[in-house]
């Protein structure tokens, strides 16, 4: 059996080549797909790899404010050169796989394969990203990410459609991603959880990653934070940081598998949850007391070992700093 | 010709063949392409117990491209052999998944693995069993376990002993299913001519590999040679010959062409063995001064229902503390698996992870210090055997290591230290392993130009073997090492023993040392002259080996480990991992360092990672790859330092060398588990110390 292997130059060239070839498995990094095609997980009758379409690997800053970059910005990039305006997909960045896969590997790619597990997913949700997926035939759809997610490797795009972009405001906010895993590097994800204040619009969004068959917001967490966390003074009842990780876990929907048993999901969502939103509460009000939440980007960077590295000092509830 | 030179043993000596593996011109096996080479794709068995019904392997050779198609149906006869798992197609019975049942053989590796897809292979599949319990029905005593040792022993009334102890440890302990995974999977060139088979293999030992292979071809060794000069690790997995070896030579035979067998890494974790889970109970008695009155230690572990290897768990437990009432056992289950085999410290790894980890319960139960309770319970001869021991400094370790580590002072109290959002806790464990030697023959050679060359064929399985066997044998020629050559990894060399039992440095570099002598003695007769073809001689030390008078020789060792433990999330990490060794004369301080810190990590990823977690629906290791069975990164273990005591023992062999490649394994998931517990307060008695293990 052959696989044929279409490499078009150019964006309509390759929404063309997919009208026409709908069963053409768009290849782009080649970080997942090459390796189940290895595996044998499936032989799809075409690839399509979209490696040669320049576009796709830009990004920019749209006049509405928001950023859109393409599906073919690689991790490192996006690391690079947007860690600044989006910290919280940065964070994720740095704890997928290895640098090598962070040279080939694109939030687009883990778009395209929808993994429960894949660390790009949380931040987008947390940040209220849409998705820019296109067809031949039907043009421009934009697709909030939360409604991206259907199923285990499932998503809401047609088989004639590829996804060309993510859109998303530069934070607002700090924003932080959160991972537990057996090791400190090259790890998938036990389970993850992502948090992105909106000081603006006093309210918070959230990722979790790994304990549900999608990737999913906790949206009664969020609802419960836009209630209840004080935007006027800064105060954080201890109570409350508990009940968010408490409402974060119930969002989960987690399975026992090799890397953890759904019991250990639930108790690391939560813990996970309660973290970050204490380290962006503290970030936000770090500078002391004042009238109200900022309103610029917040800039703060993990360090690559990530959330799971040992080794940094802080108390437990407080943020760990970012060493240079 | 000039005899002088400054001893090249105990000398950091680079790594002889390190230019050529780093500039990609080391051959392994797998690239060499002899003329009219074709490929082989096993393809193995998808029930875990069955009988093979029928394979359509007629609609596979109409495929372009595919040459033959092999199952028990059309395959080549095999003379009867000891190891059934290396009767490869030779009977219709499935007894594990993932067996071989046939093979295709085509002129491209793609053609084969479509074809191998494609092969249609009926089976009438049987209910299996795949579960170690300790208390399955047919749990049955071996008469030996793995190196000959007995499956039991017993010393005084352990029971009474037991009953009277003042103080007493009873605890259960389970160690999972493991596979090796070196860098360099397992694969095979099989190339026939006439009725010679030469096989270039990735292999820990060419010549019992020969010996294995060639009658069940129904061959004398000489017509069989295997080449192997590198080899990307072992651990043990590359040490006896396997079903992957046997069916590539199988497939071409009946093929008529050369052939070459990759084993994919996935296919690693059905057949090239497997560390055997174990369950153990130990049971400790001592007085209120942590004094051992009785010590019982018992196995539980399984094999396959081809063969039965049956794992010296409970082996280390002989050796290590005094008391007068003792009882070891090992019990074995058949199932329906693969058959496990050796992984590095095969025994001593799993069994010394029980025996430290109720040696540090009984420090807590007795309130001693763990490195002290240890002192306390050193024997003064072999506590089972009552034989001497050539050399034993496990206190020196104990306490050469509690100095550099800054174990004095330590607050034994559990649970009670943090640092950051870590609970941090420290613990230590010790280890040891046998020294063994094996009979091996080598020879060496002066040619006109002042150079030596010694021939053995030893392995290098990336241990630095021919960086010290070069070494050893300069400084017996007491000559410097630029002048001499070692040639090893091949059957067309004099034979020698495999790379494993850590007893490569003792058996091989005696036949070295002795091979050099009786060259230096020839040419003194000669009065330093040398022939214009040169001179050899040569030395087989069976003899030697055979008549080495009675001592209990083993090397010891002490790991010390700082681990953190996240309050919240459970991860752990080890933070700092040390390890003073007692293993004789170090040859080479630099690969020593890399066995010691390398059986470290191992032991480290014993503790906190490795898990092979069998399907028990479909009977097969479910996570196998290495983005499933995890293994640790850089990133994992900041700190692991190796030192080593000074060692003078005239008991061992010419080098006065112990081994080193396994006895870093040893211990370490002890020491890692018992830091989890001083920092935790929480006692993980299965590995791997998962983290949800850890919260409750």
């Amino acid at each position: 059996m052959t696989m044929d292997f279409l490499r078009p130059a150019t964006w309509a060239e390759a929404l063309e080549a997919k009208a026409e070839r709908p069963g053409a498995v768009p290849v782009q990094g080649g970080t997942d797909v090459m390796v189940e095609l290895n595996f044998d997980v499936r032989r799809p009758d075409a690839l399509l790899d979209l490696n040669r379409v320049a576009a796709l690997g830009e990004w920019s800053a749209e006049e509405d404010g928001r950023l859109r970059v393409g599906a073919g910005v690689t991790y490192a990039r996006l690391i690079a050169e947007l860690g600044d305006r989006l910290p919280g997909l940065a964070q994720a960045a740095r704890t997928v796989g290895s640098p090598q896969i962070r040279n080939r590997g694109t939030v687009g790619g883990n778009l395209g394969a929808a993994s429960p597990a894949g660390d790009g997913h949380p931040p987008l949700l947390a940040a209220g990203a849409e998705i820019e997926v296109e067809s031949a035939a039907r043009g421009v759809r934009m697709i909030p990410a939360e409604e991206f997610y259907l199923g285990v490797k499932r998503s809401a795009l047609e088989p004639d459609e590829l996804i060309r972009a993510f859109w998303t405001r530069p934070a607002g906010g700090p924003q932080y991603f959160s991972k537990v895993g057996t090791r400190n590097a090259m790890v998938i994800a036990v389970c993850s959880f992502a948090l992105a204040l909106h000081p603006a619009e006093r309210r918070a969004g959230t990722g979790i990653g790994s304990a549900a068959p999608t990737p999913r917001r906790a949206v009664a967490a969020e609802e419960f934070l836009a209630a209840e966390l004080d935007w006027d003074t800064g105060r954080l009842d201890p109570g409350l940081p508990r009940r968010f990780g408490e409402l974060a876990a119930g969002a989960a929907s987690p399975i026992d598998d090799v890397r953890g048993t759904a019991a250990y999901r639930r108790h690391a969502v939560a813990v996970l949850a309660r973290r970050t939103l204490t380290w962006a509460w503290h970030d936000l009000w770090a500078a002391g007391p004042h009238e109200g939440p900022h309103d610029g980007p917040r800039g703060r960077v993990r360090r690559p070992g990530g959330p799971v590295a040992p080794g940094d000092p802080g108390d437990p509830e407080k943020p760990r700093r970012e060493a240079g | 010709m000039k005899t002088e030179a400054r001893p090249s043993v105990g000398a950091a000596l680079e790594r002889v063949e390190g230019v050529e593996k780093v500039t990609g011109r080391a051959r392994y096996a797998y690239e060499n392409f002899p003329d009219e080479l074709a490929y082989a794709v096993p393809v193995q068995a998808t029930v875990a117990r069955g009988t093979v019904l029928a394979a359509d392997v007629d609609a596979v050779v109409r495929l372009p491209g595919v040459i033959a198609a092999v199952w028990h149906g059309n395959a080549p006869r095999l003379a009867p052999a000891d190891n059934a798992e290396l009767a490869v197609l030779q009977s219709d019975r499935v007894s594990y998944r993932g067996q071989y049942v046939a093979v295709v053989v085509a002129e491209t590796l793609q053609c084969a693995r479509e074809a191998a897809r494609l092969l249609r292979i009926d089976y009438d599949a049987e209910p299996h069993d795949v579960e170690l319990r300790a208390d399955h029905p047919e749990m049955y005593r071996p008469d030996r376990v793995n190196a000959g040792y007995p499956a039991d022993t017993e010393l005084g009334d352990p029971d009474a002993a037991l009953a009277a102890a003042p103080v007493l440890v009873d605890a259960t302990y389970r160690t999972p299913a493991e596979h090796n995974n070196p860098m360099e999977p397992h694969a095979t060139v099989a190339v026939w001519s006439g009725d010679g088979l030469t096989l270039h293999d990735s292999t820990q030992g060419v010549s019992a590999l020969r010996e294995t292979i060639a009658p069940l071809f129904g061959m004398p060794p000489e017509n069989v040679r295997v080449i192997s000069p590198h080899v990307g690790g072992g651990f043990g997995s590359k040490g006896a010959a396997l079903p992957p070896v046997v069916l590539a030579a199988l497939a071409a035979k009946h093929a008529g062409r050369p052939v070459k067998l990759a084993v994919t890494r996935q296919q690693m974790f059905a057949v090239t063995g497997y560390r055997t889970p174990t369950i153990q109970r130990v049971r400790l008695g001592a007085d209120t001064g942590g004094r051992l009155t009785a010590i019982v230690h018992e196995a539980f572990e399984q094999s396959s229902r081809l063969r039965e290897f049956a794992e010296q768990t409970t082996t280390p437990t002989r050796v290590m503390y005094a008391a007068p009432d003792r009882r070891t056992a090992h019990r074995l289950v058949r199932l329906d698996v693969p058959t496990p085999a050796w992984m590095r410290a095969p025994g001593e790894a799993p069994g010394m992870f029980a025996l430290e980890s109720a040696m540090d319960e009984l420090a807590v139960a007795c309130g001693i210090d763990p490195v002290e309770l240890r002192i306390r319970n050193e024997p003064a001869a072999e506590p089972e055997s009552g034989l001497p021991f050539s050399s034993r400094n496990l206190v020196a370790c104990l306490r050469e290591g509690a100095r550099r580590f800054g174990w004095a002072g330590r607050d034994p109290t559990p649970a009670a230290r943090t640092r950051g959002r870590m609970l941090v806790g420290t613990g230590v464990a010790a280890s040891t392993y046998p020294v063994y030697r094996r009979p091996s023959r080598a020879s060496a050679r002066c040619d006109p130009d002042d150079r030596f060359t010694v021939r053995i064929a030893a392995a290098d399985i990336g241990t630095g073997a021919r960086t010290i066997l070069t070494q050893v044998a300069a400084d017996a020629l007491r000559v410097t090492p630029d002048r001499v050559r070692v040639e090893v990894g091949d059957t067309a060399l004099p034979a020698a023993s495999l790379a494993g039992g850590s007893a490569g440095t003792a058996s091989w570099g005696t036949a070295v040392v002795r091979a050099c002598e009786a060259l230096l003695e020839e040419l003194d007769r000669r009065g330093g002259d040398v022939p214009a073809e040169g001179l050899e001689a040569t030395a087989d030390t069976a003899e030697e080996v055979g008549e080495q008078p009675e001592y209990a020789r083993h090397a010891f060792g002490a790991q010390f480990a700082e681990v953190g433990v996240d309050l919240d999330t459970g991860e752990a990490r080890v933070l700092r991992l040390l390890g003073v060794f007692a293993a004789g004369r170090i040859v080479n301080p630099v690969t020593a360092r890399s066995q010691f810190v390398g059986g470290m990590t191992m032991g480290m990823s014993m503790a906190l990672l490795e898990e092979s977690v069998m399907d028990h629906e479909f009977g097969d290791y479910l996570n196998h790859d290495l983005a499933q069975y995890h293994v640790p990164t850089a990133m994992d273990l900041p700190d692991v330092q190796a030192y080593w005591i000074e060692e003078d023992d005239p008991h061992l062999n010419p080098l006065g060398a112990k081994g080193i490649g396994e006895i870093g394994i040893v211990g370490t998931a002890a020491a890692v588990a018992n830091a989890v517990h001083h920092a935790t307060g929480v006692r993980v008695r299965d590995l791997p110390i998962r983290l949800d293990k850890l919260v409750r």
